[in-house]
């Protein structure tokens, strides 16, 4: 702990939160993060956090990149997703035209990254919103299948699934970065699995 | 009423006698008394209230007027205010107007316009060159201007750990990210780093980084950084200043885009018109991207890339006809290209280095004291042709003019007065018109084919002559000296103009109307000078022969009658004789002086004023010769009167007309008159012998 190197756990999952305005990415934020539920909203330009977690045994950090909904400016999202190794595309199921907007999302994303495997979860957040829900669970796996990538509904409000959602994607990220490096032989690679042996193992 | 009126008058009357009027009241008894005291008092009473109504009355008007010259006041007001407007209009119209003659220049207006309320935030840029190391390429874009800017710390992105300190330059169109030296030289404390457009630009607020405090990130593909703010407000001021500066800048795109979107559908629609069948919205895509393709070769060449270094070290190895030559070549070849906006933006890197270049060239021609003129016009020429090639002529010219009149100055101070007027006055003339014809020949040579330049040579060659006249008038006239120096020096100038004028530029008019004031005033007075002195000769003129005494003494006499060109040899009689009077010589010596000097500055305007003259002073003399002839005192001298006569009229008008002759002025019939009057007074004689 005393050493600088120690202090921080050397592996960083980089999460990017996505979706259109209002529909909880903050929201979905905070409450992992803090464990709180921020009521008033207030649009968000571009907040980015992190913090230490033990996924599966291992120590790693988690990056989320909290983008904001309203962004009008292409370029700018495109550097945001170029940042970003696994994304949660949430849309609210209480309003359709969010759910309709993660199509272009997941378009822009597949295309900035230009990989059809990138970790992605499609997240139906407000399900504690049950009585004015717009979007069928139905459809919302129909195009999760569509897309090949899970579908999980969370509720900021209630906390239900947002670890979840959290985790799984971290986990996919991981398993992403460990076949990339399988396939890699340089010495890039090496010195990744010596940090990581154990977990190989 | 009537009576209250008729009252009223009466006492006004100017020629009222109270003790009269009482007198005739009291004479009727008491009764009309007291009817006269209460209608005085009704009166008296009556005025007090007009009075007061008048007093109110002008009171009002008064508080009237103060409120219209208030009125009038602020109408002033405004209308200073306009002026001055209207001023700084003219001026900034004239700027404009005086970068006219060329096509290169057309942009400089248009630049202008962006360029002044921006003043400030341009040195800002200058002083960025200044502190930071390799940057000049970001100081050349024409209407950036700096935003904000702060030292930050430049963390790693995994670790957080810094990896160096920078400071950030927000402009309004990009961020600019320099390097701290750590050993820092000079007024250089950083080495540039990157630049990078605001439109690719993402800013990330860390909200929450574990220990990591004020830190925010931006994503700048392919990489991203993050820097540390030293506060949480000074985080949140660079936060909101970036969004602030990317939603004007988008803004300002945005307009643009609309305006060239416009512009486009403006040029498109007439060719819509005349060519109906095609579709002319494919043919301009087309068009377009051809364009972009096309420029973006276009601008790949070498020696267009090396250009705007190639400048720099022209100017500063003060290579300024190469320099010139460069910018011929490349406006010669982005002539053909089309506006873009990348062609844009190198025409205006080129454009900084030639509006160095034009400074440079005139402070070359800029007149200081620390400099030597000794330059000469050939070093100015040189200077005024490379500014003839961009495009300044007009300012060209004024400098240059500005140069000769310095070196005139310079000249005309290295002449010393000393000794005789005209000799100073010959020196003052060799070198000012030897300057003024020197530099027109420089103004052909420097501004051929420049026409329009030339009225401002001759509004130029009007000052330094207005100039050169006041000294000349100093030193010609207020000097007191006498006729034959004024004359001369009068006829010194006269020369040198005629030379002037042999050559193209007439200015002998305007020095002869600025001084014939003054000539003809010393004319004039000295004319009346000499007939004062005739007539106060003739008084005691005793019609003697001179005697000399000697015959060396006659002779000396009769060398300096020579040295005006009067010849009395033959009137030398008994050794030391001479048969003229004293009188009679004097007034052959000043009327031959006279006429020289006359003749000196005879011009076809003051003829009638010379002629007039000569008759005159004849006149005055034929005068005194009719007096003594008929003068009973004079009987027995009659012939040597006459001999004397005949000297004057004859002898003395006839070497008048030889130096009439010799001027090749026609010698006046008012002379050949006066030249009658020997025989008039012969006759006179003959009658009396009678």
């Amino acid at each position: 702990m005393s050493k600088a190197k120690a202090q921080q756990p050397a592996v960083i999952h980089k999460v990017i939160m996505v979706g259109s305005g209002g529909v909880g990415k903050s929201a979905l934020t905070l409450q992992f993060m803090y464990d709180e539920f921020v009521e008033d909203y207030e649009p968000t330009k571009a907040d980015s956090y992190r913090k230490k977690v033990v996924l599966d045994g291992e120590e790693v950090q988690i990056d989320i990149l909290d983008t904001a909904g309203q962004e009008d400016y292409a370029a700018i999202r495109d550097n945001y997703f170029r940042s970003g190794e696994g994304f949660l595309c949430v849309f609210s199921i209480t309003e359709q035209e969010s759910f309709q907007a993660t199509a272009e999302f997941r378009e822009q994303i597949l295309r900035v990254k230009n990989d059809d495997n990138i970790p992605f979860l499609l997240v139906g957040n407000k399900a504690d919103l049950e009585d004015k829900r717009q979007v069928t669970q139905d459809e919302a796996h129909q195009r999760a299948l569509s897309w090949n990538v899970a579908y999980v509904e969370t509720s900021a409000k209630t906390r239900a699934n947002v670890d979840k959602v959290f985790y799984d994607l971290m986990r996919e990220i991981r398993s992403r970065k460990m076949r990339a490096s399988q396939q890699n032989n340089g010495q890039k690679k090496k010195k990744k699995t010596n940090k990581r042996k154990c977990v190989i193992l | 009423m009537m009576a209250d009126q008729r009252l009223a008058r009466d006492l006004t009357d100017q020629g009222f006698d109270a003790e009269n009027y009482v007198s005739k009241l009291s004479e009727e008894g008491e009764m009309p008394l007291l009817e006269m005291k209460q209608k005085v008092h009704i009166l008296s009473e009556k005025t007090a209230l007009e009075l007061k109504k008048n007093v109110y009355k002008n009171y009002s008007q008064f508080i009237e007027t103060a409120r219209e010259i208030s009125i009038l006041e602020g109408e002033m007001y405004q209308v200073s205010h306009m002026l001055t407007e209207q001023k700084t209009l003219m001026n900034t119209m004239l700027e404009m107007s005086l970068v006219s003659d060329k096509a290169i220049v057309e942009e400089i207006p248009k630049e202008k316009e962006v360029e002044n309320p921006e003043e400030e935030t341009r040195r800002n840029l200058a002083f960025l060159l200044e502190k930071v190391e390799g940057c000049s390429s970001v100081t050349e874009v024409p209407g950036r201007q700096l935003i904000h800017n702060g030292d930050l710390a430049e963390l790693d992105l995994e670790t957080f750990v810094q990896v160096h300190r920078v400071h950030m330059f927000l402009l309004n169109d990009s961020l600019m990210i320099a390097t701290w030296l750590p050993n820092r030289r000079g007024p250089v404390r950083y080495r540039f780093q990157g630049l990078y457009e605001l439109d690719n630009l993402a800013i990330v607020n860390i909200r929450d980084a574990g220990p990591v405090k004020n830190a925010f990130k931006v994503l700048m593909f392919p990489d991203s950084k993050i820097y540390q703010a030293d506060s949480a407000k000074s985080k949140r001021q660079w936060l909101d200043i970036l969004e602030d500066t990317k939603k004007k800048k988008l803004a300002r795109d945005k307009q643009k885009r609309e305006s060239v979107v416009r512009l486009n559908e403006q040029q498109v629609t007439p060719t819509q018109n005349v060519e109906e069948s095609s579709n002319p919205f494919d043919e301009r895509a087309e068009e377009i991207s051809s364009d972009i393709a096309m420029d973006t070769e276009y601008l790949n060449v070498d020696w267009l890339q090396e250009l705007p270094e190639d400048l720099d070290m022209c100017i500063a190895q003060r290579d300024f006809v190469g320099a010139v030559d460069l910018v011929e070549r490349v406006n010669e070849y982005l002539k053909e290209c089309q506006k873009t906006p990348a062609v844009k933006e190198f025409r205006a890197r080129i454009d900084h280095r030639i509006k160095l270049l034009t400074e440079g060239l005139m402070s070359e021609l800029q007149v200081s004291p620390e400099r030597s003129l000794r330059g000469g016009p050939r070093a100015a020429r040189r200077a005024v042709a490379q500014l003839i090639r961009l495009g300044r002529s007009a300012q060209a010219c004024e400098l240059f003019l500005k140069n000769r009149s310095a070196i005139i100055i310079y000249n005309n101070r290295q002449l010393k007065f000393e000794g005789a007027t005209s000799l100073y006055i010959r020196c003052l003339c060799g070198v000012f018109f030897t300057s003024l014809s020197e530099t027109g020949r420089e103004f052909h040579k420097a501004f051929p084919e420049h026409f329009g330049c030339f009225s401002a040579f001759i509004v130029w060659t009007k000052t330094e002559m207005e100039s050169f006249i006041s000294i000349f008038k100093r030193h010609v006239f207020d000097s007191k000296s006498n006729l034959p120096t004024i004359a001369e020096c009068v006829s010194i100038a006269s020369k040198h103009c005629d030379e002037l004028a042999a050559g193209g530029l007439d200015v002998g008019f305007y020095l002869d109307a600025t001084i014939s004031e003054n000539l003809e005033r010393v004319i004039i007075e000295e004319r009346d000078n000499i007939i004062e002195g005739i007539k106060y000769r003739s008084q005691d003129d005793l019609w003697r022969p001179m005697n000399h005494g000697t015959e060396t003494e006659c002779l000396k006499f009769a060398e300096e009658l020579a040295s005006v060109g009067l010849d009395v040899k033959d009137s030398i009689y008994n050794v030391c004789f001479i048969s003229l009077t004293i009188n009679t010589a004097q007034f052959c010596k000043a009327c031959i002086v006279m006429a020289q000097s006359l003749l000196l500055i005879h011009k076809i305007e003051r003829e009638a004023l010379i002629t007039d003259t000569l008759v005159q002073i004849f006149k005055a003399q034929v005068k005194h010769l009719e007096s003594s002839v008929k003068n009973e005192k004079f009987k027995t001298d009659l012939k040597f009167i006459l001999k004397n006569s005949q000297y004057i009229l004859e002898v003395l008008m006839a070497k008048i007309e030889q130096m009439y002759k010799l001027q090749n002025v026609i010698f006046p019939h008012q002379l050949v008159t006066v030249n009658g009057e020997y025989r008039r007074l012969k006759s006179i004689v003959a009658n009396m012998a009678k």
